[in-house]
């Protein structure tokens, strides 16, 4: 009885997997030249970041503009044990993971009291703070501001020669948090998350232990996000302070799951799908020649889609398909039905 | 003594400065329930305003300010019958992003238009670029924009409180529902309230540009120590912008001379700390961090 409600699927569910699956582990192998293997690297990696923002984001309604710290702590862990202790990426992995848990927990006590546009403010200045303590802490350690680490492939390294060895490990990311959130939403911690989203004052009236599932979500999506941070650093193999710690991730991250979906399980990874290659285009077109332009048109697109589409790709489809179905049961054109 | 009395008079400077820039943030999300992301890069606006206004024409910011807010009394109407019209009544998360959106959108069409160089005025004439009071050292240009922000602080308070419009203004930021049953038209006070409150930030960004540098991204700077402001004073209450203003220049300043490199970090650590223990800020209304307009 208690499994079922995983297995429950309706073929929207089973084209969703599909499509997850066969862009994880078929597309790599799919003979892709280097610039599209590089692009698929960058969707997966950002759709599990996405994933992992929409899981308190999205599922629980908090939005968080802090997930920067999260995805920094996660690049900075696992490359500091790796060139100064020799430690394999693997561990500085979860080392990172269980790190950003912890700094979940110490600013959940204050950033949970905060709703809405204040949790944002909050969490936004949290990822600041932790940008500013790290080149401060300059001061006291020999840091070097930028770090590299050096080619030296091998499993127990998580460096690869092959794009396609990279593209699997994200695409293996990419399926825990969707994985992950699928869970989430189909277990009861999902639906008290939804009941919190929707009416915090009501779920509280009902007896949802708020504060509990909240943290349940927010742990979760810290651990993931740091995860997805120290994947990136072992790609880009360079991590520097003002691009791991940079509140334009912290904003990319809602934004994709926006454009997909916002607390939907594939949305995430739709936004990552369409704006990674969008910025891969804008950056080449414009980046060379006029600075500035590629994000001129990104926020334009921003706005736009967050007026038009506040549901995101999946939510204009259900109201498309509500849509389709009033029309056809009405027999003529959707007509708005009186109250 | 002397440090302690420098200080002071450098903390309560930067404060007029702070609050100056946070009025319009706290008067748009007083009334219209809307935190406006995109607040610091109308400053840098404004900023480039002054800047150009002098390098163009020769009028100095201090003077040229009335036409600065004019411009962008506009800029603020068509901010919101362009855009802010369409989310006003959606959810937050359009606000939030609707308005990043602007900002990132700003940010770079500056960066594209100015380059990204730090530009800055030299309007003083030589010798007069700070005055010594009992050995305390004020920086003239500080202690001009410490004048607007006072004289605008109160000015604005003043027509809030006298003025058909201004009480309009306030009546729906206490009560939006009562407002609309006295005949008052809500939308047409968030378009004045956003002409006002962008005009205020442009003059803001015009008075300032002679003291801090004029550069594409300085928004986010300025973005961060208003909202502290903002959340330190009391959400829509234009007394306490003043009074985040103050705390927030205080303790910068302090903050500042012992540990340089950690100043900007203050601003972060109240807002949390700030957040935390009274979301309604000091002087607020308690509740009004939970308010929208729904």
């Amino acid at each position: 009885m208690s499994f079922s409600r995983y297995l429950v699927t309706s073929p929207r569910d089973l084209a969703g997997a599909a499509i997850l699956l066969f862009v994880a582990l078929v597309l790599p192998f799919c003979g892709l030249d280097d610039y599209y293997a590089n692009v698929l690297v960058l969707i997966l990696i950002y759709a599990g970041l996405a994933s992992s923002w929409n899981l308190i984001g999205g599922v629980a309604g908090q939005f968080s503009l802090g997930h920067s710290a999260f995805f920094g702590i996660g690049a900075y862990t696992s490359t500091l044990l790796y060139n100064y202790a020799g430690i394999s990426p693997w561990l500085g992995m979860l080392a990172g993971g269980v790190i950003s848990t912890i700094l979940a927990v110490a600013i959940s006590y204050s950033v949970f009291r905060m709703r809405g546009v204040f949790f944002a403010m909050a969490t936004l200045a949290v990822g600041e703070t932790i940008r500013i303590l790290l080149i401060y802490s300059r001061k006291f350690f020999d840091l070097p501001y930028s770090i590299s680490i050096n080619f030296t492939p091998g499993l127990s390294n998580m460096i690869f020669e092959e794009r396609t060895t990279y593209a699997l490990l994200a695409g293996g990311y990419l399926l825990a948090c969707v994985a992950v959130t699928f869970v989430l939403v189909r277990s009861y911690a999902g639906f008290y998350l939804k009941a919190i989203r929707d009416n915090e004052d009501a779920a509280d009236a009902s007896g949802v232990p708020i504060r509990r599932y909240k943290l349940i979500a927010f742990l979760l999506s810290a651990f993931l996000t740091s995860i997805g941070g120290t994947l990136m650093a072992q790609y880009i193999l360079y991590i520097e302070p003002g691009t791991v710690f940079s509140v334009e991730l912290s904003v990319d991250l809602p934004l994709m799951a926006i454009l997909g979906g916002i607390g939907t399980v594939v949305g995430p990874f739709i936004g990552a799908a369409i704006l990674i290659p969008l910025r891969e285009i804008l950056v080449e077109q414009l980046g060379g020649t006029l600075s500035g332009a590629h994000l001129v048109i990104y926020g334009f697109l921003l706005i736009v889609i967050v007026i038009v589409l506040p549901h995101g790709l999946m939510g204009g489809l259900s109201s498309l398909r509500e849509w389709v179905g009033r029309k056809r049961t009405s027999g003529g054109p959707a007509r708005e039905t009186a109250p | 003594m002397l440090v302690f009395v420098q200080l002071v008079v450098s903390g309560v400077l930067l404060g007029g400065v702070y609050a100056l820039a946070a009025l319009g943030l706290n008067l748009i999300f007083g009334v219209a329930k809307v935190v406006n992301f995109a607040h610091g890069e109308f400053l840098m606006l404004g900023m480039y305003a002054g800047f150009w206004l002098m390098t163009t024409t020769g009028i100095n910011p201090y003077f040229g300010a009335p036409l600065i807010a004019i411009v962008f009394f506009g800029v603020g109407l068509l901010f919101y019958a362009g855009l802010m019209r369409f989310t006003i009544y959606k959810p937050e998360l359009t606000q939030v992003f609707a308005t990043l959106g602007l900002g990132i959108l700003l940010q770079n069409a500056a960066l594209m238009a100015w380059s990204a160089d730090y530009r800055t005025l030299q309007v003083m004439p030589a010798g007069w670029d700070s005055i010594n009071v009992l050995g305390a050292f004020i920086p003239t240009n500080r202690l001009i924009a410490f004048a607007y922000s006072v004289a605008i602080l109160a000015a604005v308070i003043v027509f809030l409180r006298t003025t058909f419009i201004g009480r309009a203004i306030e009546a729906v930021s206490q009560d939006l529902m009562s407002a609309r049953l006295m005949g008052i038209d809500p939308n047409r006070v968030f378009l004045i309230t956003f002409g006002l409150g962008i005009a205020l930030t442009g003059v803001a960004g015009a008075v300032l540009v002679p003291s801090f540098y004029a550069f594409p991204s300085v928004g986010s700077f300025f973005v961060l120590a208003s909202f502290v402001v903002v959340v330190l004073g009391g959400l829509g209450s234009v007394v306490g912008t003043i009074a985040g203003g103050l705390v927030l220049g205080l303790v910068e300043t302090t903050v500042g001379y012992f540990a340089p490199d950690l100043k900007e970090a203050t601003h972060f650590v109240l807002l949390i700390g700030l957040l935390t223990v009274r979301p309604h800020g000091l002087l607020g209304i308690k509740g009004a961090e939970k308010e929208t307009l729904k």
